[in-house]
C-alpha cells in the first residue's frame, strides 16, 4: 500500500507463428506492461516486421472508412467491448466495409442531394420574395436585348469590391436582403458590357441564381411553384431518412462489432510492430508485478509450449523506466486520481496516497469545521460513491474523498461547537474559532508542524529505500533539515517562554551542527556517495551559494510553516462567514420569520457551495505545494497493462515531431 | 509603457530572443548553399537548431520528410510562444499560425481532387496540434470523403466551412480549385487584419507595421502575378485582392492592374526599396524579363521585411513585435530552407541556388 508493486522485467521469446495468439493472451492477462523496444538482448539493430506496418496502415484506414459510413448513418461507436474481439485481417475488412459502404451510399446520395434542391430553392424563394409585387414576367427579364441582369448571392465583404472594381462601367447594384454574411443583389449594366461584368461578378463571388425555365410567370406565380417543389423535396428527404434510419437499425450491431473488431486487430498489429524481430521469433520484452510472474507463466504455457519466458535482471538504465503500479484500496481511488494529478509516483518511492487519504480531510475538516455543513457532504459523499446517479458514476471515487472530508468537518464542528452555522445550540467540546482566535492559529501551526515533519520523515524514508544515505542525512529535507527544524522551534517556544524539556544551549548546538550539515550539504552528499568532484564550483562561488543556500532553507521553512496559518484563519472566516449569513437574515425578517429561514437556508447553501469550494482548493494547495514538494517528485511511468481494447478514438492520436 | 506590460512580456521575450539567438546566421546560410549534395545538406542541418527534428534514420530522410522534419521546428516556435505571449497579442499569433491551417486545408483540397491517400498528403501538410481548427483527425476525415463538397461538408465546424461553400458553388462550375484557395486567401488576411485592429497602443502599432507590411506585399504579389501570369481582367484583379492594408493603397492595386509600370508603383510605395535595379537579365530558368522582374521585386520586398523584423529587435522590447518579428524571420528562413532542400535533391547548380536565397540581409 506504501509502495508500489514490485515489478520483474521479463522477455519471451516467441515463434513468428504463435505471435498472435501469445500477444491477444498477454493483452487478456491484464498484467503485462509492454515495454517497445528498438535494441535486441544481444544489440542487435531491431527489425520491424513489414508485414504487421502494413496491416497497422491498412486497418488505421479502414476504421476511417467504417467511422465515416457510421457517422452518415448517424450511429455512435457505443462503449468498447469487455473482452478483446476477434482479430480481423484488413482485406477482409475492407471487403466488409465496401459492402456496408455500397449499401448506404445511394440513399445517402440521394439525401444529399435532396437537401441540397431544398436549399436550392429555399434561396430562390427568398431572392424572389422582395420583388413578389411586381407584375414582370420574369421570362422576360431572362432575355433582355440591352440591360444586363444578375440577381445571385455574394459575401458582404465583396459587395465594396465588387462596386470599386466596376468604377469604369455604368452598373448598379442593388441590395435586396441581408442574411448572415451573405447578401442577395441584383447586378444591372449594359448588355455590351456583359463580358466585364460577368468576370467583376465572378471574381467577387457573385453566385447567379439563374431561376430554372421550369418557374414561369410574374414573381408570384413563381414563387407559389418554388413552394410547391419545396414541399415535394421535403417528402422525398422524409422518405430517403425513413430508409437510412431502417438501415441504421439493421446494420448498427454489424458496424460497432466491425469497428471495435479492427481497433483491436489494428492495436494486435501496432504492439507486434513493436517487438523485436529476429529471423524466425519475436522478442518480447516487458514488465510484470513479481506476484502475477507464476500467473503469466501459466497463461503462457496455456498458449503454446514453444514460447519461452525469461526473467530478467533490471539493468542500470532501467532506473527510472520501471513502471509503478500503485496498490491501493478501492475507496481511496479518489485520493490516489489526486496524487496522480499532480504527479506519477516513481517505482521507487512512497506512494503518497495513504499520507494524503489521513491528512487532506483533516485539513478540509479543520477549515471547515461545522456539523450540519459536514453531514450534508457526507450525504453528497456517500450518495457518490453509492454510484446511485448514473451521470456521476464515474465520480464514484471522488465520492469517497467528500465524504471524508464531511466526516472530518462533522468532527472538527463538533469540536468548535457549530451546526448550520448555529453556535448556540449546543456547547463547544473544545472551543469556538470566532472566540478564540490565537488558539485556532495556534493549533493551525502546529498541525502544520507536524505535516511538515511528516513529508521530511517520507524523504528520508525515500531516500533510505533508494540507499541514497547522503541525501537522506543531509538533505534540506533530509535527517539534518528536520532536526535543524525541529532545533529552531525548540528555541522559538523557549523564547516565547513555552516550557521545552531540552536545555536551550543543546538546542543551539544541535541546531549549529545541523545547519552546518545543512550549509556544506553538496559537500557531505558527494563525499558519503562518493560522487567528485566534492564540489562542482570553486571554493569562493560555493561558499557563497552554501551560505544563501542555509538562508533559503530558513526562509522556506519559516514561510512554510506559516503557511499552514491559513488553516485557522479559514476556521474562523467559516464562522464569521455564517455570522454574517445570520446578520442579513435578521435585516430581513424576525428570527422566525419565512424570510429569515430562507436567507438561512440559502446563505448554508452559499456557505457550502462557495466556501466549500475554496476550502477544497486550498487544502489542495497546501497538500500539493507545502507537503508533496518535501518528498515528492512524481514523474513515474504508471503501470499500463497491455490492452487490445483502445480508448474510443485513440488510434490516430498525432504523431510527435519524430525525433 | 506600465509595469504590468513590462510583467507580461518579461518571460516571452527572453524567450523570444533564445529562440532568435538560433536563427541560421549568414555562414551557415553559405554553408548550405555550398553543400555538394543532399546527404552533405543533412549533415550540416545537424549543427544547427533544426538537427534535432532529423533525428531520423538516413533512408527515411527523403526530401519530402526533410521538409516535413523542418517545418516542425515552425511548429514548436509558434506553440511555445503562443502559450507565454500575454492577450491580446497571443490571438494575434494564433492567427498567424493559422495561415499554416489554410495552406494544410489547401493542400487537402488538391488531394481531394488528385485522389490521394492520407499517407500521400501528410508530409506535404506542415504540422500543427494546438491552437488549431482544423484536426489530422477532419483532414483524414476529408481526404476519405472523395469529392470536394463532400470534404466541405465535413468541416462545418471550422472558420472556413462559411467561405468554402459559397466558393464551391464556382468550382463545381469550373473544375478548378483556384476560386476556393483564393476565398480563403482572402479571408485568412481579413481576419488576420482584424485581429491586428483587436491591439492597441505598441502593440498594434508593431503589428501594423510587420503583418501589415507582409500583407501588403502579400497583395501587391498577387496583382502582379494576376496580370503577368494569368491575364485577369482590371476587375477580377481588384476583386482578387485586398481593399485594405498598411502602405498599399487600393490605388496602387488598380494602378497595377490598368497595366501601369509595376517597378514605379513599387518604388512609390517603398522609395527607400533596394535592390530594384539589379541585372535586367533573366536568368538560366527564368523564361522572360517579366519573371525576372518579379522575382527581382519578390527578393527585394522579402529584404525589406526581413530587415523592418530585424530592427525591431533593437528598439523598445516589451510589445508584440518581438515575438512576431522573430515568428515572420523564422516563416522566412524555413521557406529558404525548403528551397535549399530542394534545390539540393535536384541537384540544382550552387550558383542558380546562390542567386535564389538572399543572405545579404540576415
Amino acid at each position: 500500500m506504501f509502495r508500489p508493486q514490485a515489478m520483474e522485467k521479463v522477455e519471451l521469446i516467441i515463434p513468428e507463428r504463435e505471435v498472435v495468439r501469445t500477444t491477444e493472451a498477454l493483452a487478456a492477462s491484464g498484467i503485462f506492461h509492454h515495454i517497445p523496444t528498438t535494441q535486441t538482448t544481444t544489440g542487435m539493430p531491431a527489425r520491424v516486421s513489414d508485414e504487421w506496418q502494413t496491416w497497422t496502415a491498412d486497418l488505421m484506414a479502414v476504421e476511417r472508412r467504417i467511422l465515416l459510413v457510421m457517422e452518415e448513418l448517424k450511429i455512435n461507436e457505443g462503449t468498447p467491448p469487455l473482452t478483446p474481439p476477434h482479430i480481423i485481417e484488413p482485406r477482409v475488412a475492407e471487403r466488409d466495409i465496401e459492402r456496408l459502404e455500397h449499401e448506404a451510399e445511394t440513399p445517402i446520395r440521394e439525401l444529399e442531394a435532396a437537401r441540397r434542391r431544398l436549399l436550392q430553392l429555399q434561396k430562390y424563394v427568398a431572392q424572389l420574395t422582395p420583388i413578389a409585387n411586381l407584375e414582370i414576367d420574369l421570362g422576360t427579364l431572362r432575355h433582355l436585348r440591352y440591360t444586363f441582369v444578375m440577381l445571385g448571392s455574394i459575401p458582404v465583404a465583396n459587395i465594396e469590391r465588387l462596386e470599386s472594381s466596376l468604377e469604369h462601367i455604368p452598373f448598379a447594384l442593388i441590395t435586396l436582403r441581408h442574411e448572415g454574411h451573405l447578401a442577395t443583389v441584383v447586378l444591372f449594366g449594359l448588355q455590351q458590357d456583359a463580358v466585364a461584368l460577368n468576370r467583376a461578378a465572378r471574381s467577387a463571388y457573385l453566385n447567379p441564381l439563374p431561376l430554372p425555365e421550369d418557374y414561369r410567370g410574374t414573381p408570384a406565380q413563381a414563387i407559389a411553384a418554388l413552394q410547391a417543389g419545396i414541399e415535394r423535396t421535403r417528402q422525398h428527404i422524409s422518405e430517403y431518412e425513413t430508409e437510412i434510419a431502417h438501415l441504421q437499425e439493421m446494420r448498427i450491431r454489424h458496424l460497432r462489432h466491425l469497428l471495435w473488431r479492427v481497433r483491436a486487430s489494428h492495436a494486435l498489429a501496432n504492439t507486434i510492430t513493436g517487438y523485436d524481430h529476429l529471423q524466425h521469433t519475436y522478442l518480447v520484452t516487458g514488465w510484470v508485478p513479481k506476484a502475477s510472474h507464476a500467473r503469466l507463466e501459466q497463461i503462457i504455457a496455456q498458449v503454446s509450449d514453444k514460447v519461452v519466458v525469461e526473467t530478467l535482471e533490471p539493468r542500470q538504465e532501467d532506473s527510472g523506466h520501471i513502471p509503478a503500479s500503485l496498490k491501493n484500496p478501492s475507496f481511496l481511488s479518489g485520493f490516489q486520481g489526486l496524487v496522480t494529478t499532480y504527479g506519477q509516483p516513481n517505482y521507487d518511492e512512497l506512494d503518497p496516497t495513504p499520507l494524503m487519504a489521513l491528512t487532506f480531510p483533516l485539513v478540509f475538516g479543520l477549515m471547515f469545521g461545522d456539523v450540519g455543513h459536514g453531514l450534508l457532504l457526507l450525504l453528497v459523499g456517500l450518495l457518490l460513491a453509492g454510484r446511485r446517479i448514473k451521470a456521476l458514476r464515474s465520480a464514484a471515487g471522488f465520492g469517497v474523498v467528500v465524504a471524508l472530508c464531511g466526516a472530518s468537518a462533522m468532527v472538527f464542528g463538533t469540536l468548535y461547537g457549530s451546526i448550520f452555522g448555529f453556535e448556540d445550540v449546543f456547547r463547544a467540546v473544545w472551543f469556538r474559532p470566532l472566540e478564540e482566535i490565537t488558539e485556532i492559529l495556534l493549533f493551525a501551526i502546529i498541525v502544520g508542524v507536524l505535516l511538515i515533519s511528516a513529508g521530511i520523515i517520507y524523504n528520508i524514508t525515500n531516500a533510505a529505500l533508494n540507499r541514497h544515505w547522503g541525501r537522506m542525512v543531509f538533505n534540506r529535507n533530509g535527517l539534518a533539515g528536520l532536526i535543524f527544524y525541529w532545533s529552531l522551534l525548540g528555541l522559538g517556544a523557549r523564547a516565547f517562554g513555552v516550557a521545552v524539556p531540552i536545555p536551550g544551549a543543546v538546542l543551539a548546538i544541535v541546531g549549529g551542527l545541523s545547519g552546518i550539515g545543512l550549509t556544506f550539504a553538496e559537500f557531505f552528499e558527494h563525499l558519503v556517495e562518493g560522487h567528485r568532484p566534492l564540489i562542482e564550483d570553486d571554493v569562493g562561488t560555493y561558499l557563497a551559494l552554501a551560505f544563501f543556500e542555509l538562508f533559503e532553507t530558513l526562509i522556506s521553512l519559516f514561510s512554510n510553516t506559516l503557511s499552514y496559518v491559513r488553516m485557522g484563519a479559514f476556521a474562523v472566516a467559516h464562522g464569521a462567514l455564517s455570522l454574517v449569513v445570520f446578520i442579513i437574515a435578521e435585516v430581513i425578517g424576525a428570527r422566525g420569520s419565512i424570510g429569515y429561514w430562507i436567507v438561512v437556508i440559502l446563505g448554508n447553501l452559499f456557505v457550502i457551495g462557495f466556501e466549500g469550494m475554496i476550502v477544497g482548493i486550498q487544502t489542495l494547495r497546501l497538500e500539493y505545494y507545502e507537503l508533496f514538494s518535501k518528498f515528492f517528485s512524481g514523474g513515474g511511468i504508471p503501470f499500463r497493462p497491455l490492452s487490445l481494447i483502445p480508448k474510443a478514438g485513440k488510434l490516430n492520436a498525432p504523431e510527435n515531431a519524430g525525433s | 509603457m506600465g509595469r504590468s506590460t513590462v510583467t507580461a512580456y518579461a518571460q516571452v521575450n527572453a524567450t523570444t530572443r533564445a529562440l532568435y539567438a538560433t536563427l541560421l546566421t549568414p555562414e551557415v546560410w553559405h554553408a548550405l548553399i555550398q553543400a555538394p549534395s543532399f546527404d552533405a545538406l543533412l549533415g550540416q542541418l545537424d549543427k544547427t537548431a533544426y538537427g534535432a527534428y532529423l533525428k531520423l534514420e538516413r533512408q527515411i530522410l527523403t526530401p519530402r520528410r526533410t521538409v516535413y522534419q523542418l517545418r516542425w521546428h515552425l511548429t514548436q516556435a509558434y506553440e511555445k510562444l503562443i502559450r507565454l505571449t500575454p492577450e491580446p497579442g497571443r490571438q494575434l499569433l494564433i492567427q498567424l499560425w493559422r495561415l499554416y491551417e489554410v495552406d494544410n486545408l489547401k493542400a487537402t483540397l488538391r488531394g481531394i481532387e488528385t485522389g490521394a491517400s492520407w499517407d500521400e498528403v501528410r508530409r506535404l501538410l506542415s504540422p500543427m496540434f494546438r491552437y488549431v481548427t482544423l484536426t489530422n483527425d477532419d483532414i483524414q476525415r476529408m481526404l476519405a470523403s472523395g469529392t470536394i463538397i463532400r470534404a466541405i461538408e465535413r468541416i462545418r465546424h471550422t472558420p472556413y466551412y462559411e467561405t468554402l461553400i459559397h466558393a464551391v458553388e464556382r468550382y463545381e462550375a469550373e473544375k478548378n480549385l483556384f476560386p476556393l484557395e483564393v476565398a480563403l486567401d482572402l479571408d485568412y488576411r481579413r481576419w488576420l487584419w482584424q485581429s491586428i485592429a483587436g491591439l492597441k497602443g505598441m502593440d498594434h502599432e508593431q503589428a501594423l507595421r510587420l503583418v501589415g507590411t507582409s500583407i501588403d506585399v502579400d497583395n501587391l504579389l498577387w496583382a502582379i502575378r494576376y496580370r503577368i501570369y494569368h491575364h485577369l481582367s482590371v476587375q477580377e484583379i481588384i476583386n482578387y485582392t485586398l481593399p485594405f492594408g498598411y502602405q498599399v493603397r487600393d490605388a496602387d492595386i488598380r494602378a497595377i492592374a490598368e497595366g501601369a509600370d509595376i517597378t514605379t508603383v513599387v518604388k512609390r510605395i517603398y522609395p527607400q526599396l533596394e535592390g530594384l535595379e539589379e541585372t535586367a537579365v533573366p536568368l538560366k530558368g527564368e523564361t522572360s524579363p517579366q519573371q525576372h522582374q518579379l522575382a527581382t521585386l519578390e527578393r527585394a520586398l522579402y529584404r525589406h521585411i526581413g530587415k523592418l523584423c530585424r530592427g525591431t529587435f533593437l528598439g523598445d522590447p516589451f510589445h508584440i513585435g518581438i515575438q512576431l518579428a522573430y515568428l515572420m524571420l523564422l516563416e522566412y528562413e524555413l521557406r529558404d530552407l525548403i528551397a535549399v532542400v530542394e534545390a539540393k535533391a535536384s541537384q540544382l547548380p550552387v550558383e542558380r541556388l546562390a542567386s535564389i536565397i538572399d543572405i545579404e540581409w540576415r
